[in-house]
């Protein structure tokens, strides 16, 4: 069937079987590995992307599930010249270490950042826990989400 | 006859998390090394363009699926794949008979056996392979193939398959012979001893749970094949294509590429030899993608074990007597024999000692070594049995350690002859060291730096210990259920290990002053690629920016382990420094010859780039000024220069160590049987820090891998066939985030060592270790019970005897 897709700010129309995932269209047709698709039941949260805003596993959407929907992607977020801010911590802090989640950690902290821009470290702890980092990063996700809130705390006061 | 080192101290200042790198440039006045500079890759890491093998695509590939045994133990009587080749989009189906019957040998005897040989040993093991245009195709022509098995008797339990008339797995039979290290005489040790314990633990079986996955790609150019693969271990994944085929080393490229979280699951495996027969047989480029659940009960896991031993001390808390027997199952094609004599050294100080190790397979899913093999096991054994012993003597845990671990200059314990030494016994081996090296190289079987001592005391200050352990299972604070308490815990682990061959590196310093360092090794989050760079840059007077590390290439990267072993730091740490000292020295010479008036090349230096009279900037020539001075000499013999070794590494397992310590506050509800862990300190002593960023995230996930081990994760099989229950993450549970106390802090011991590449050892693997020892102990000193692993929420209330 004939799908639309915004992602990352652009309008893209393909054909795609309907069974097939969001995380596999994502990534086999507009080539946006950034996607990483780990255990494919929803529970690690790397394929994590937004919709709408709301951080979403889309290895457990079907691809018309995003039909219409605003679509953001990590390759979406910043690039290497412009980093986002968050990005910017991760590296700071370290919040990674093989990275494999880590798109989909700084995309769940973005969503969690714009509901709380101001949390706490238990706050944090307990936002960035729909996630897996298998390889314990966790203390350093937690300061690297911390960071993040300085930071876009004070780009919106500028 | 050996050079004694001296054991100096970088007499560091306090070493506070974060800051280290600074302090280690006052004093040590390094550039590049011991500073937390971000890993090379942090950008492609956070804006997701970082390349794993999954992600890689070759034009012109098809895609590979493997059919699995549905048997415990079977055999192919008949395997009619007419069906399936049938299927349109099917390229083509490759089975035993296609398969060169050579037997391939994966690092440090994590598989042995044939690529396929029409015998299934596990539920899950590969029997055959389709090619197809897609992978949902390949998979609709795996269910058409039709074999007919011979169903074989089966074994599970790694004590049954002992027996000579249980099922024989393996042409070899099912038991190793033990491999044992032994000192003195334990029945002196047992009358010394004044108090004695005994101990018969079972361990269940971890599972890496890699996040990532992982795939292979194969391609062949006429009778030349590129294998691209997410790996730990590049020239040894080549090695095994070369005995699997039987064809020369020279025709075989890898291109091992980052990988998920691995702990040891992706070194060498099964699947990526099939993807080089499968596209071999079908002259198409090949690649077969994992899915989660092949990971998680197809490819390796830790062994389950099992320790019956006793240990003994005297009334003031000498241990005398260490008499421990250890069973390891190797699954169907693990081949090892000998986990954990890392542990051995550490509490060595025991005053006789046997221990006993013997491996065994069994029809369940390979085991192979993750992170801390045996230290997680055998060796939270041995430091619950000193526990046990220490409060018998009424002593505190972190004096009962300082007491009796190894400290540097003490012999080390193990020193069973390996095939690598070419000599019966050790005293041959010694006496066979060319008289050249005597006098370089570090006394043999005596640890020649580190300990555990420092960072306990400075941990124990830290941590506030002595106000807040409140004696051997007493908890420090009760609140209706929930009991609080401390504990401590230690770790240690060889720094690789030269069995097999010696670590190489090849530097290439180009026309530009810029720096390619070639050294095969992993990248699986522990961040090589910058900590080699660093090394190289420190050495040859270059900013970080100058040098890059190619890990991966087997065409340009010289023969290592790899990544395993706790071995990169250490070892290829070691090849990649002297490598880019013999590019230096070259260039050096060039320039003291042609751009210094001849003058001496030991009174030149180079400093950022421009090599230089030592003490003077002043005539200073840009490194790229002297590589195009020779390039434009037509008798130049060269326009760049390579550097490699230029001497062996000595012998590592023979004096080199690392070691954790680890201090940790839980909350048990004993009406529950929840564990919490409150507060975290982990202790590291691995040398020199090369990076403090990256060291300290490699120490705490080492600890909340060990915190799951300790307290949820294991592998469920099934009674009847063996076959994995929970090979997926909703019912394998991992800690996340909220889990682990995210105030964790990091302590570096500040020892150095005389060998390692500017005084580093190695790293990863005594983390895991301490951890689990560490929540154990608490555990204990809060709710008064020995609980075996995993502490889950059951066991702990059985344990408490509640139900």
């Amino acid at each position: 069937m004939r799908i639309r897709l915004n992602v990352n700010g652009n309008a893209i129309e393909l054909e795609s079987a309907t069974d097939r995932t969001l995380a596999d269209v994502l990534r086999e047709e507009l080539g946006l590995i950034g996607v990483r698709v780990s255990c494919s039941e929803g529970e690690c949260g790397s394929c994590t992307i937004l919709v709408d805003g709301q951080p979403m596993t889309s290895c457990m959407m079907l691809v018309n599930q995003g039909e219409g929907k605003e679509i953001l992607t990590i390759e979406g977020l910043g690039t290497p010249e412009d980093l986002h801010p968050i990005q910017q911590a991760f590296i700071e802090e370290q919040g990674f270490q093989c990275a494999f989640c880590t798109p989909g950690f700084i995309l769940s902290a973005k969503a969690f950042l714009e509901e709380n821009p101001n949390p706490t470290e238990d706050e944090v702890a307990f936002a960035m826990s729909g996630n897996i980092c298998r390889c314990g990063a966790y203390p350093y996700i937690v300061r690297s989400v911390l960071n993040a809130a300085e930071k876009l705390q004070a780009g919106s006061s500028n | 006859m050996y050079k004694e080192f001296e054991f100096k101290s970088n007499d560091l200042a306090k070493a506070v998390p974060g800051v280290y790198g600074d302090v280690q440039d006052q004093v040590n006045g390094m550039k590049v090394v011991g500073h937390g500079f971000p890993v090379k890759d942090a950008v492609e890491k956070v804006t997701g363009s970082l390349k794993y093998a999954v992600d890689m695509t070759v034009q012109n590939m098809v895609h590979g699926k493997i059919l699995r045994c549905p048997h415990a133990h079977a055999r192919i009587t008949k395997i009619d794949t007419s069906k399936a080749e049938a299927l349109a989009g099917v390229i083509g189906v490759l089975t035993h008979h296609d398969v060169p019957q050579n037997d391939w040998e994966a690092a440090w005897f994590n598989y042995r056996g044939k690529v396929l040989d029409g015998v299934g040993r596990f539920v899950g093991d590969d029997l055959a392979a389709v090619a197809a245009v897609s992978e949902e195709v390949a998979q609709r022509a795996i269910e058409l193939i039709d074999v007919e098995y011979e169903i074989l008797a089966a074994v599970f339990d790694f004590e049954e398959a002992r027996s000579p008339d249980a099922p024989q797995i393996r042409v070899e039979g099912n038991e190793r012979d033990p491999y044992i290290v032994e000192w003195g005489d334990t029945s002196e040790g047992m009358a010394l001893a004044d108090h004695t314990v005994e101990c018969d633990i079972f361990y269940h079986s971890q599972q890496y749970a890699s996040i990532g996955r992982n795939a292979a790609i194969a391609e062949w150019m006429g009778d030349k094949v590129t294998l691209w693969t997410s790996s730990q271990t590049p020239t040894e994944t080549r090695d095994g294509i070369h005995e699997a085929l039987g064809i020369p080393l020279s025709k075989i490229r890898v291109m091992a590429l980052p990988a998920g979280s691995s702990f040891g699951q992706w070194w060498s495996n099964n699947f990526m030899m099939i993807a080089v027969l499968l596209a071999k047989k079908v002259r198409r480029p090949v690649k077969i993608e994992l899915d989660n659940e092949e990971c998680m009960s197809a490819v390796k896991r830790r062994h389950l074990e099992k320790t019956r031993g006793l240990m003994g001390c005297t009334a003031d808390g000498q241990l005398t007597v260490a008499k421990i027997d250890h069973l390891i199952d190797n699954g169907g094609y693990g081949f090892k024999d000998d986990v954990g004599f890392f542990c051995v050294d550490m509490w060595g100080k025991a005053l006789h000692g046997h221990y006993a190790i013997h491996g065994i397979n069994t029809n369940l899913l390979t085991a192979g070594c993750m992170r801390g093999v045996g230290d997680c096991t055998l060796g939270a054994s041995v430091e619950r049995m000193c526990n046990q012993l220490a409060e018998k003597v009424d002593m505190d845990p972190v004096e009962f350690r300082i007491k009796n671990q190894i400290k540097p200059g003490d012999e080390l314990r193990m020193q069973h002859s390996r095939d690598n030494m070419h000599h019966d016994s050790v005293e041959e081996y010694l006496a066979a060291i060319p008289e050249e090296y005597r006098d370089e190289w570090p006394k043999p079987f005596h640890l020649l730096s580190g300990s555990t001592e420092e960072i306990l005391r400075r941990g124990a200050k830290s941590f506030r210990w002595a106000e807040r352990w409140n004696g051997w299972g007493k908890p420090s604070s009760v609140d209706g259920p929930r009991h609080r308490a401390v504990g401590v815990g230690t770790g240690a682990h060889v720094c690789g290990v030269e069995f097999e061959g010696n670590a190489s590196a090849m530097v290439r310093l180009n026309p530009d002053g810029s720096l390619k360092v070639h050294c095969s090794v992993g990248r699986q989050g522990q961040g090589s690629e910058t900590t080699q760079a660093q090394v190289a840059a420190e050495e040859m007077g270059l900013s970080l920016s100058m040098v890059e590390v190619e890990t991966g290439d087997t065409d340009s990267c010289p023969w290592s382990h790899g990544s395993l072993a706790s071995n990169t730091m250490f070892r290829v740490g070691w090849a990649t420094r002297e490598a880019t000292r013999d590019a230096k020295r070259q260039l050096l010479e060039i320039a003291a010859r042609d751009m210094f008036d001849n003058s001496d090349p030991a009174d030149l230096a180079i400093t950022d780039g421009q090599v230089h009279i030592k003490g003077s900037m002043s005539d200073s020539v840009s490194i790229s000024e002297v590589l195009n001075m020779i390039r434009s000499d037509t008798l130049g013999q060269t326009s760049s220069i390579t550097g490699r070794p230029a001497v062996p590494m000595p012998p590592s397992t023979t004096f080199a160590r690392h070691f954790g310590a680890q201090f940790v506050e839980v909350e048990v509800d004993v009406d529950t049987g929840k564990i919490v862990l409150l507060d975290y300190l982990a202790c590291q002593d691995s040398g020199t820090v090369i990076n403090p960023q990256v060291l300290k995230n490699q120490v705490i996930g080492g600890a909340i891998c060990g915190a799951g081990f300790a307290i949820y994760e294991h592998l469920v099989f099934d009674k009847e066939t063996g076959a994995i229950k929970n090979a997926n993450l909703l019912d394998y549970k991992l800690l996340r985030a909220a889990d682990f106390p995210h105030k964790a802090e990091v302590l570096f011991g500040d020892s150095y060592d005389p060998v390692g590449p500017f005084g580093a050892r190695g790293a990863g693997e005594a983390p895991i270790a301490a951890s689990i020892s560490a929540i154990s102990q608490a555990v204990y000193n809060a709710i008064g019970v020995w609980v075996d692993l995993p502490m889950t929420p059951e066991r702990l209330i059985r344990a408490l005897g509640k139900v």
